[in-house]
């Protein structure tokens, strides 16, 4: 606490508490001051993800913010163009690592629409990569609520909703082999049918992912020190929304009301019901509100999936771009060529370039193929989500204090491996 | 075919698949349809050979005909028109895949040919139907040694027979022959025969499956790993166009390049063992008298040899240059050694001549003696006098390219300055080595019989620290003040089209990157 000092200095400080000026003192002398630097990062228990905001700050309050990516710059773009169609999949899951169904779904979509055989991948598929893309956006939601509101002191919403997750990739495991890097998807369908008892395992889990997104919402919704951390903070306007390229949750809660799966529907989404949650102020707390409410949306298309899936082809039915069955491969050399053509030469894609875009955990995940008729791509951009929506944060970190860029990097959900690569 | 000695000019108007093109009278129609993009599969045509039309997989639809035509055998004539893309004629095309898939082995994870097999190819681009024959194949012979070279499996064969034609009408020696009807046919040697002719392993080339293979290239890589490079074999004085299949540093085979004016599409077997000499015995590192050395102390201990018998006694220095060198290489050692250190004693040699026969093979087992004949002015001594020279002590130092096979008897007081890829006697001899790299690793040119300057393009990067040697050259001339300003082998190439009248026309082929043959057109 500051004290003051009677001091026949003449270099006096004159010492406000408050509004309280105190009496002892009629001299004020200003204080030579500059701001400091700080690095929140790479290597910072809060920030998820490797980032570094490097900040100048005056005392708490940030001056200036310099945030600096590519940490986890893996090369996917490059890996992309000495690797075959198929081989690029498990590349994909390790973009958006939290949801990675939706990376695979989206790259096949890309190479599909290159190909022109978008309407041929069969109806039991496009159920399938619904079905499961919905599920990892769930898991990306869950981790992303769980994980600020750990940040923010609230241990037992992170173990409630991370042992919910855990429970939905015990089924991704299942349906896939892998918790996280399934490489589930292929093109022109998916690799395995669900098993059997699937859906009634998926249904189940979904109860409890109710009851444990009850017990999140008693405990943060209306909680006193929540609600003064997160209302108010890092407001976007949708203007900024639109100017800056967001999408996702982070543009939908500004009010702007983008969601690629309601204005260009992809797959089956067109034949679903569900909503899409807007907020209204475009602060943290709305970006939460927004991710809660979009886990019963996806709850809410997964069980109309689940009601709906026909019976059918997992994968389309052409011999040039589905591998044979293992059956037919072993004992038939007409499989055994077809198997081996695929595999090594990589599927023989048209020249062309294609921009081909989904709904992914953070927004608009859109991939950019140019083929030039080979095996393999000769350029995979990925157009991250989250790439546009941390850049936002350059206009509302400043004015902020130090404490608040926690819960605002949090509520952007900057994933390294996807706004890196 | 015919189109090649016929008298030019007639042409002929063809409907191919609804369009109207023009070619020469006599052009084959399968090889017109290819040039406009109409592509038809095939197995027993080949361009370098007879056209039997016995695999039928190239039948085409011809307007009049009342059965598809195969268009391998026919030639293009007035107002033809063709049908390549016809449901019917697709049909055919799988129906005859299907016949030759119905007793294939399913081989493809052991066969070398994966990757480059045209079965495979074909099949995937023009079939997709999936088997329709249950029950057991028939079984033939699977690994049958038939030749010094090759490994026959009959059971992969499909009754092509490009083999048997490239042995009587390339190689002119009929050793192969067809056995037996139907679905036992099979491949064999003739009675009393082997397949061993020079040219034997065209056969493995031409095949469009793995039947034949090579017994030196067995199960060594598979062929999506290789990166292929252009250049020319080395072997002798005729000058094939090869390529040189190479993969992580290391060369797995040599298959000859098409080139209608030297080669054809053929080598000889001698030539495709040309690469292992770049792999044994080499010599990478710099030595004195023995020692490993670096290249700087090795260039100035030569430097200073050379330099001290320039200034006493010249006219007992003596230089050698090497047919097995490429024009740049022994350009450079020219500029040095004789127009710039003025060297009197000019020797030159190579490997010794050997058989010839009238198809490829020249008796001249140097790929560049006609170079370094016109290159250097004046008479060349040869090796023999080189060795009677040492003997006699006539030379106290000599700058020798290659040639490392030359024997130097025990006790010859001459300081040797040896620029080197292989280990010899020479090399044993000599007082400082220097490694250069070796052919296949070499940009440059060779000047065949008929004095044609081709380019060698480098394959691999260089073993262990050998340069070339027109740089070894280049260091070795700024330390004895001659000066060499060669930034790249082009250079060097440029220099010597300037001054010797027998490059003046010659071309220096721009670089080509090495193409990984998975992506690359399928070879099979």
């Amino acid at each position: 606490m500051a004290t003051a000092k009677t001091s026949t200095d003449t270099n006096r400080r004159r010492v406000v508490f408050g509004e309280t000026d105190l009496s002892d003192f009629d001299e004020e002398v200003d204080l030579p001051s500059e701001t400091m630097p700080l690095q929140m990062g790479p290597s910072h228990p809060a920030m998820h993800g490797t980032v570094r905001i490097s900040l100048e700050v005056d005392g708490e309050k940030i001056k200036t913010s310099d945030i600096q990516i590519g940490y986890l710059h893996r090369c996917f773009e490059k890996e992309a163009e000495a690797a075959t169609w198929t081989q690029i999949f498990p590349y994909t899951d390790r973009l958006n690592y939290v949801s990675p169904m939706l990376n695979n779904v989206g790259y096949a979509m890309a190479v599909e629409k290159l190909l022109g055989i978008t309407d041929r991948v069969p109806e039991r598929a496009q159920f399938i990569r619904v079905i499961v893309g919905e599920v990892s956006r769930i898991t990306d939601h869950l981790t992303c609520i769980a994980a600020s509101a750990m940040e923010l002191g609230a241990f037992t919403v992170f173990f409630y909703l991370i042992k919910t997750r855990e429970w939905l990739w015990e089924l991704l495991e299942e349906v896939s082999g892998a918790r996280l890097t399934h490489s589930y998807v292929r093109i022109g369908g998916v690799v395995a049918d669900l098993p059997t008892g699937w859906s009634d395992k998926l249904l189940d889990v979904l109860a409890k992912v109710r009851t444990a997104l009850k017990d999140a919402d008693q405990m943060l919704t209306r909680n006193k020190i929540f609600r003064d951390r997160m209302d108010g903070i890092a407001v976007l306007s949708q203007a900024d929304a639109a100017a800056w390229g967001l999408t996702g949750p982070v543009a939908r809660s500004t009010g702007l009301a983008y969601d690629v799966r309601k204005d260009h529907p992809y797959l089956v989404y067109g034949r679903f019901d569900f909503d899409v949650p807007v907020g209204s102020t475009g602060d943290n707390f709305d970006r939460y509100a927004v991710r809660l409410e979009e886990i019963y949306q996806s709850m809410r298309i997964l069980e109309q999936a689940l009601a709906a899936i026909p019976q059918g082809r997992i994968v389309v039915d052409d011999p040039r771009l589905a591998l044979p069955a293992k059956r037919e491969t072993y004992n038939t050399i007409e499989a055994m060529i077809a198997h081996f053509k695929i595999i090594m030469d990589g599927l023989h894609v048209p020249a062309g370039e294609v921009y081909s875009y989904t709904e992914g955990g953070n927004g608009e995940l859109g991939f950019y193929l140019v083929s030039r008729g080979e095996g393999r791509p000769w350029k995979c951009r990925v157009r991250p989500p989250c790439f546009a929506n941390l850049a936002v944060l350059t206009k509302v970190l400043p004015r902020l204090f130090i404490a608040d860029v926690v819960p605002t990097f949090g509520m952007i959900n900057m994933i390294g491996g996807e706004c890196d690569r | 075919m015919a189109a090649e000695t016929s008298p030019p000019a007639e042409t002929v108007t063809v409907r191919i698949d609804g369009k109207e093109y023009k070619f020469p009278k006599g052009t084959n129609l399968l090889e017109a349809c290819q040039t406009v993009g109409a592509k038809i599969p095939f197995f027993c045509y080949h361009p370098g050979l007879s056209s039997p039309a016995v695999c039928r997989q190239c039948l085409v639809e011809i307007k009049g005909s009342p059965k598809p035509v195969p268009s391998c055998y026919t030639s293009v004539s007035d107002k033809m028109e063709v049908t390549t893309n016809s449901p019917k004629v697709l049909d055919v095309r799988r129906q005859m895949l299907e016949f030759t898939l119905l007793n294939h082995p399913i081989d493809c994870p052991i066969c070398d040919k994966a990757g480059e097999c045209s079965l495979q190819r074909h099949y995937f681009d023009w079939d997709g139907m999936l088997a329709r024959n249950e029950g057991a194949k028939v079984r033939k012979g699977k690994v049958v040694d038939i030749g010094k070279h090759i490994v026959l499996d009959q059971e992969r064969c499909i009754l092509c027979t490009r083999c048997i034609r490239v042995c009587d009408e390339v190689a002119k020696a009929p050793e192969l022959t067809m056995a037996y009807r139907g679905s036992h046919e099979i491949l064999t040697t003739a009675p009393g025969q082997r397949l061993d002719n020079p040219y034997s392993l065209n056969t493995v080339d031409v095949c469009p499956v793995g039947a034949l293979t090579s017994k030196d290239f067995r199960f060594s890589r598979r062929v999506w790993e290789l990166q292929a490079t252009p250049s020319i074999c080395p072997g002798c004085a005729t000058g094939c166009n090869i390529e040189v299949h190479a993969s992580r540093g290391k060369i797995h085979r040599l298959v000859p390049r098409p080139n209608p004016d030297v080669n054809k599409h053929w080598m000889c077997d001698e030539g495709r063992f040309e690469y292992k000499r770049v792999h044994t015995d080499r010599v990478v590192l710099p030595s004195i008298t023995g020692k490993r050395a670096t290249f700087d102390a090795a260039w100035t201990e030569a430097a200073r040899l050379l330099g001290d018998d320039l200034s006493r006694a010249r006219e007992k220095v003596g230089v050698v240059f090497s047919f097995q060198g490429t024009n740049e290489d022994n350009h450079a050692l020219l500029r040095l050694a004789v127009e710039g250190l003025k060297i009197q004693r000019i020797y030159a040699g190579g490997h010794a001549a050997g058989w010839s026969d009238t198809i490829l093979v020249s008796a001249d087992k140097n790929p560049n003696m006609t170079g370094v004949v016109h290159l250097v002015p004046g008479g060349l001594r040869s090796i023999r006098e080189l060795t009677a020279d040492l003997a006699k002590g006539v030379l106290s130092t000599i700058l020798v390219l290659g040639n490392e096979g030359v024997t130097v008897a025990p006790g010859t007081p001459a300081a040797i300055v040896s620029l080197a890829t292989n280990k010899g006697p020479l090399v044993d001899a000599a007082s400082v080595v220097l490694p250069v790299a070796a052919w296949a690793e070499s940009d440059g040119t060779y000047t065949n019989k008929d004095g044609r300057v081709q380019r060698i393009r480098a394959a691999i990067p260089k073993a262990g620290e050998s340069l070339a040697a027109w740089q070894v050259a280049a260091q070795l001339g700024a330390r004895l003040g001659v000066e060499l300003a060669y930034a790249s082998a082009g250079e060097v190439f440029g220099d010597a089209c300037q001054r010797h009248a027998f490059m003046r026309n010659a071309v220096w082929e721009p670089p080509v990157p090495p193409v990984l043959l998975r992506f690359g057109e399928s070879r099979g």
